[in-house]
């Protein structure tokens, strides 16, 4: 994308040069994040291990920097076990559909001005679709899996998962009403310049709670890791995986959640935009403060992890429709009722 | 009978008790050191103290009569507690004497978890706080012999050992020296215990000062696995309770049986347990070249089973040993009729007694009926090597009543006076006749009795001393009324045996069938090669230079004279190592439980037996013990009566015309005991280096010195 | 008004907010683990590790054989066989632990009347066979005289309350 003209330039025709610019932004976006993956993997381990006082993995490297590099040594040379009564195909498709879809869903998410993979009108549809396709790899891994622990694992999963998106989506609804577009960028762009006018510093105040809370259900973290429940289910639908299919789910699960993060910086948080619009701030690159916003995002998934106990299933599934549900049908209502009020809509 | 009240309950106690039997018919539990059943009363441990109401001091109750407590003045019963505080405060102090030099080393003692000075210092000594910070006596060492060592700081005086020595064994070799705290326990001068019960000394010490030599540090008494046994020593059948670890039997002791052998045990019996280690057939043998090669069972029965079928039954023989029980016997006697063969023996001595009438051969008093007995005749016997036990409680009968020993036969160093008759067998004639002295003494005695050795036996005219003898008891009216002891009955003619399978085997009749050959015979056989083939059930005291080109197979468990002129060796069990019926001298037939398991591939004798039966493919009716012991009752029903003594049938005329051979006796032969070295009699006792050294210095003085 | 107050609560989210201060207090407070092969916790003279044999300081070994740890032994894990020495005391001629099935309990030292047999504060000594795990005699003694020190120390130090 940024390439573009520069290879336009060099006198290459345009859909050659927009295919190279967006293959070399693909790439160059996925290493970043799967790079940023492993010492987040390694910051949430840290957390936690702060929460209970210990001192979490510090022998691979400095501070146990390069803890995750080695998991992923580990896990990559360890035996990819495939249990006899498994569908063998279904199974080793499975993770690849959950990693596939969780690195598909940040094609549209704008990291800086114009950088962004497809900067299409419909990004929040686009990430609507992905995320509800995702339960597609987890209800694979559990069915392909043939055991019942696996099975009820991904059940729960999927049952949790579809009944938090129906209240992110009136979230998000409530978030468009003021944005006026399902274009991220412009949703960005439409809490410029700073934090006065970010989502969160608005009546939307209490749908970012609630989006917080069902961005950890949708993504399977503590308090609702009820499809994997080691207490109960003994893994839930990753009990059969073992090597890189495992690793694979890890990274797809981690990948949703490091979405989720960006999603509410973007949403609630102005994206890119610096908090305070002065100098220095403002001059510090808008990928830096997304980054920033991501990393304290993670921050407050990882003390959640570590702080709140699990739900009952009863529980979530109650959270989910019978408060969540109302509040943010109510909210729909009520902001658009405010934005036709001050003649923002009408 | 006197009226007495012991801790509130109300007895009738017999005046002759001791308080402290009295208390323990109450119920109440008296605790002792130096009192004990079968001795007598020394009252010098103070540790039975209770305390009788009025009296000023609490009163010693092992010492005390119950017909030296008068009633109360008002006439009401003498009150006696044994519970009160006055009474355990007593006894707390005299616990307090008592451990004041005592060391605290039950950590190293052997005595550690049966001691009994240190159950009671649970039970009745100070709870709280020691008082003990001056120094504690020492005291030397005693040397008592190779059974017996000494460890004489722990010594508290109880005087047991004094009073054991000098009252049952009849060795005055132990004795006190010193008073008070300088009393200390002596052999005097530094001598062994000469006494074949020196043994019994270690469990009558109530704590570890004498101890068990052999046994020393091997093992504590709770990892010890407890069975009941008995004895194959001598023919007693001594009562015994085998300890073992393991597979290792770690020592022998007596177990109360007032009728054999009251808690008494011979020192053969008690430290022969090491022999049970050593020279032991673990593997079948073949002799090949002049050697003895291991083999499998399956070459050796192969073998043995070939050889049995390739000889013609007429030269074929069976001895059966010393220590064999009636199954192995049993088994032996039916395989070999199986092939018809009719040269079986049991009496390796050569002794000539006959299987029936069964009085014949049997010790009819009983061994408690001695005590009843108020003359004896021994005839070329020694009860003091052949069943020291036995010589005990005649020794006790001579002590606390009137009895009147006479014998005839070479004369015996007896541990009670005796009157010796003569030597020669030709005395027998004279008594029966009434010519001599002594059959007056036994006409007129009131239950006299007899004691047959089998030295008098194992003679060439042995039948004809067994006729004399059951004559001298039908005259001079020894066989009393029919019944048992109890029941007023009498029966005074008695023969001792010294192997404890001997009336086993007679039971079962594994004698010469008609026209068979006794020992001496097969023996002659072999030597002139009309015996080809002899087959020995543990039998080592034989003469096995005799047996001439004679192919022998050898079953036993010991690697004795038998197996080393064996050709085929079968390896064995020994007593401990088999469950096993004997029967003893009396006819009492008991079951000797098994305490550990064969060495190495050795077999239990009747599996042994049974496996060669299969082997010649006439498999004996019997696969287990079971059905065994019902084929050997349906044989001699008696083997069903475990444990009973016969009943005398009383002085029917058919039966003691029958007892031996009548015919010409050599009246000038000496007649003598048939055990030479009690410590050496079989082969168990030849493979232990304790019996070695007790012969070494008990009966053959002289070639230690020479050493 | 407890209605009021609880809706409140729940309403702000106060036990979460609660639930965070509390965990952020932890977040920062010194922690608390060890770097095991790098670092070692503070054991007690009471600590249970590895059995040793212990010596007079003459030389002379302490155990009598007395078998009160193998009596006491719950896991019946000691075997010891003991014969007279030559000169005439009470000795083993087998000490056996196996390590691998004793379970640490403590109560052969507490048995010992002559503080023979102790657990020492020794805790590396895992194997790489098992068989190297059935300690004998000549293995606790050389224990005994490797830990001596702190044996001694650690006995010293436990002695008032014994």
């Amino acid at each position: 994308m940024l390439l573009t003209p520069w290879l336009q330039s060099l006198g290459l025709p345009y859909a050659a040069a927009w295919l190279i610019s967006q293959s070399v932004f693909i790439v160059i976006l996925s290493v970043a994040l799967l790079v940023m993956l492993a010492f987040l993997l390694l910051f949430d381990r840290k957390v936690w291990a702060a929460v209970q006082i210990r001192r979490g993995p510090n022998v691979v490297g400095a501070f146990g920097l390069l803890q995750s590099f080695a998991d992923f040594i580990k896990f990559v040379l360890k035996e990819a076990v495939v249990p006899a009564g498994a569908n063998k195909g279904v199974f080793l498709l499975a993770p690849l559909v959950a990693f596939t879809l969780a690195l598909a869903a940040w094609a549209v998410v704008p990291l800086n001005p114009g950088w962004v993979v497809a900067d299409i009108n419909v990004g929040i549809l686009y990430l609507f679709a992905i995320s509800s396709l995702g339960v597609y790899g987890i209800i694979m891994g559990g069915w392909a899996s043939n055991s019942k622990y696996a099975f009820l694992g991904s059940l729960r999963s999927a049952a949790q998962m579809v009944s938090y998106e129906v209240s992110i989506g009136f979230i998000l609804i409530t978030v468009l009403l003021f944005a006026g577009s399902l274009n991220l960028s412009a949703i960005v762009r439409a809490q410029a310049p700073d934090i006065r006018h970010w989502f969160v510093i608005s009546p939307l105040f209490p749908m970012f709670i609630l989006f917080f809370v069902s961005a950890l259900a949708e993504t399977n973290r503590p308090p609702f890791d009820l499809p994997e429940a080691e207490s109960e289910l003994v893994a839930g639908f990753a009990v059969e995986y073992s090597s890189t299919p495992y690793l694979l789910f890890m990274c797809g699960e981690y990948l949703n959640v490091v979405l989720m993060c960006a999603m509410a910086s973007i949403l609630f948080f102005g994206g890119w935009l610096p908090v305070v619009d002065i100098w220095p701030l403002n001059v510090v690159p808008g990928v830096i403060w997304l980054l920033l916003k991501i990393w304290f995002f993670f921050f407050l998934f990882a003390m959640v992890k570590a702080i709140v106990p699990r739900y009952r299933y009863d529980q979530l599934m109650r959270l989910g429709w019978k408060v969540f549900l109302p509040i943010s049908l109510a909210w729909v209502l009520i902001s658009a009722g405010y934005l036709f009020a001050i003649g923002r809509i009408s | 009978m006197t009226k007495l009240i012991i801790d509130g309950h109300e007895i009738d106690a017999d005046p002759s008790l001791t308080l402290l039997q009295a208390c323990e018919l109450a119920g109440a539990e008296i605790p002792r050191f130096c009192y004990h059943e079968r001795l007598s009363i020394a009252g010098n441990c103070r540790m039975c103290l209770v305390e009788w109401v009025g009296s000023p001091k609490p009163q010693a109750s092992c010492a005390l009569q119950v017909r030296d407590i008068p009633p109360n003045r008002d006439g009401t019963p003498a009150k006696i507690n044994t519970k009160s505080p006055v009474a355990r405060r007593a006894r707390e102090g005299v616990m307090e004497f008592l451990l004041i030099n005592h060391p605290l080393d039950c950590p190293i003692c052997d005595q550690g978890g049966e001691c009994d000075l240190q159950d009671q210092a649970m039970a009745y000594g100070r709870a709280a706080f020691t008082r003990y910070r001056e120094f504690k006596r020492a005291v030397e060492d005693k040397y008592m012999g190779p059974l017996v060592k000494t460890s004489m700081n722990r010594c508290i005086h109880c005087t047991r050992c004094i009073r054991f020595a000098t009252e049952v064994a009849g060795v005055p070799d132990l004795g006190a020296t010193g008073r008070g705290e300088d009393m200390e326990i002596t052999t005097y001068l530094q001598q062994a215990i000469a006494s074949e019960l020196s043994g019994n000394v270690i469990d009558l010490c109530p704590v570890g000062a004498l101890l068990s030599k052999p046994y020393s540090f091997t093992a504590r008494s709770w990892e010890l696995r407890k069975t009941e046994s008995i004895d194959v020593m001598d023919a007693m059948g001594c009562n015994i309770r085998v300890d073992s670890r393991g597979r290792e039997v770690m020592r022998i002791l007596p177990r109360v049986n007032e009728a054999i052998n009251e808690e008494w045990l011979g020192d053969k019996s008690r430290f022969i347990w090491d022999g049970l280690r050593r020279q032991r057939l673990d593997q079948p043998y073949i002799r090949q070249n002049g050697r003895l090669e291991r083999a499998t069972w399956n070459q050796a029965l192969g073998l043995a089973a070939g050889k049995l079928k390739a000889t013609p039954a007429d030269q074929i023989a069976a001895i059966a040993g010393d220590l064999a029980a009636a199954e192995e016997i049993k088994a032996l006697k039916d395989l070999m009729r199986g092939l018809g063969v009719r040269h079986l023996d049991c009496r390796q001595d050569g002794a000539k007694i006959a299987r029936s009438p069964r009085q014949g051969y049997l010790f009819n008093s009983g061994f408690a009926g001695v005590e009843a007995a108020d003359v004896l005749l021994l005839i070329g016997t020694n009860p003091r090597r052949e069943a020291p036990v036995l010589n005990a409680r005649i020794r006790k009968t001579w002590l606390y009543g009137n009895l009147r020993v006479g014998n005839i036969g070479m004369p015996p160093d007896l541990t009670y006076p005796y009157q010796q008759l003569g030597e020669g067998a030709g005395l027998l004639e004279q008594i029966a006749s009434g010519d001599h002295a002594f059959a007056r003494v036994l006409k007129d005695a009131k239950r006299p009795m007899l004691i047959v050795g089998q030295g008098a036996l194992a003679r060439s005219d042995g039948a004809a001393i067994l006729a004399q003898a059951a004559q001298i008891a039908s005259q001079t009216g020894m066989i009393g009324p029919p019944g048992s002891l109890a029941e007023g009955g009498w029966n005074g003619f008695n023969v001792l045996h010294t192997a404890a399978a001997r009336v086993g085997a007679l039971d079962l009749d594994f004698l010469p069938e008609s026209g068979g050959r006794d020992v001496a015979g097969i023996l002659n056989g072999a030597a002139s090669g009309e015996i080809d083939l002899v087959y020995l059930l543990g039998a080592d005291e034989l003469d096995m230079s005799r047996f001439g080109r004679a192919f022998v197979i050898y079953q036993g468990s010991h690697g004795d004279a038998g197996a080393s002129r064996a050709d085929i060796v079968l390896p064995g069990a020994a007593y401990t190592e088999k469950s096993g019926l004997y029967v003893n001298s009396e006819g009492r037939v008991q079951l000797a439980e098994r305490a550990s398991f064969p060495p190495g591939d050795a077999r239990e004798d009747w599996a042994v037996l049974r496996a060669l039966s299969g082997a010649l493919g006439q498999a004996l009716p019997y696969n287990d013990l079971e059905s065994l012991r019902s084929a050997i009752i349906a044989d001699a029903p008696h083997f069903a009566q475990r444990g009973s003594l016969p009943v005398s049938p009383g002085a029917d005329p058919a039966v003691w015309e029958k007892i031996g051979t009548p015919g010409k006796i050599d009246p000038d032969l000496p007649l003598k005991s048939a055990i030479d070295d009690y410590y050496l009699t079989n082969a168990i006792a030849r493979a232990s280096t304790t019996m070695a050294e007790c012969s070494r210095m008990f009966v053959n003085p002289g070639r230690m010195a020479a050493e | 008004m407890a209605w009021l107050d609880r809706s409140a609560r729940s309403i702000f989210l106060w036990d979460l907010v609660v639930g965070f201060y509390v965990g952020l207090r932890y977040f920062f407070a010194p922690k608390k683990t060890v770097n095991f092969p790098f670092e070692r916790g503070p054991l007690s003279p009471r600590f249970r590790g590895e059995h040793a044999l212990r010596r007079y300081p003459s030389g002379e070994e302490r155990c009598i054989a007395c078998k009160l740890c193998e009596a006491v032994c719950p896991a019946q894990c000691i075997i010891i066989e003991a014969e007279p020495r030559d000169d005439g005391s009470r000795r083993t001629t087998r000490y056996d632990i196996d390590m691998t099935k004793c379970i640490y309990c403590g109560l052969c030292e507490e048995a010992c009347p002559v503080d023979a047999i102790v657990e020492g504060p020794n805790i590396d000594f895992s194997t790489e066979t098992r068989e190297e795990l059935y300690y004998d005699k000549t293995r606790l003694l050389a224990n005994g005289d490797r830990w001596e020190v702190e044996l001694a120390k650690n006995l010293e130090l436990d002695a008032p309350y014994r």
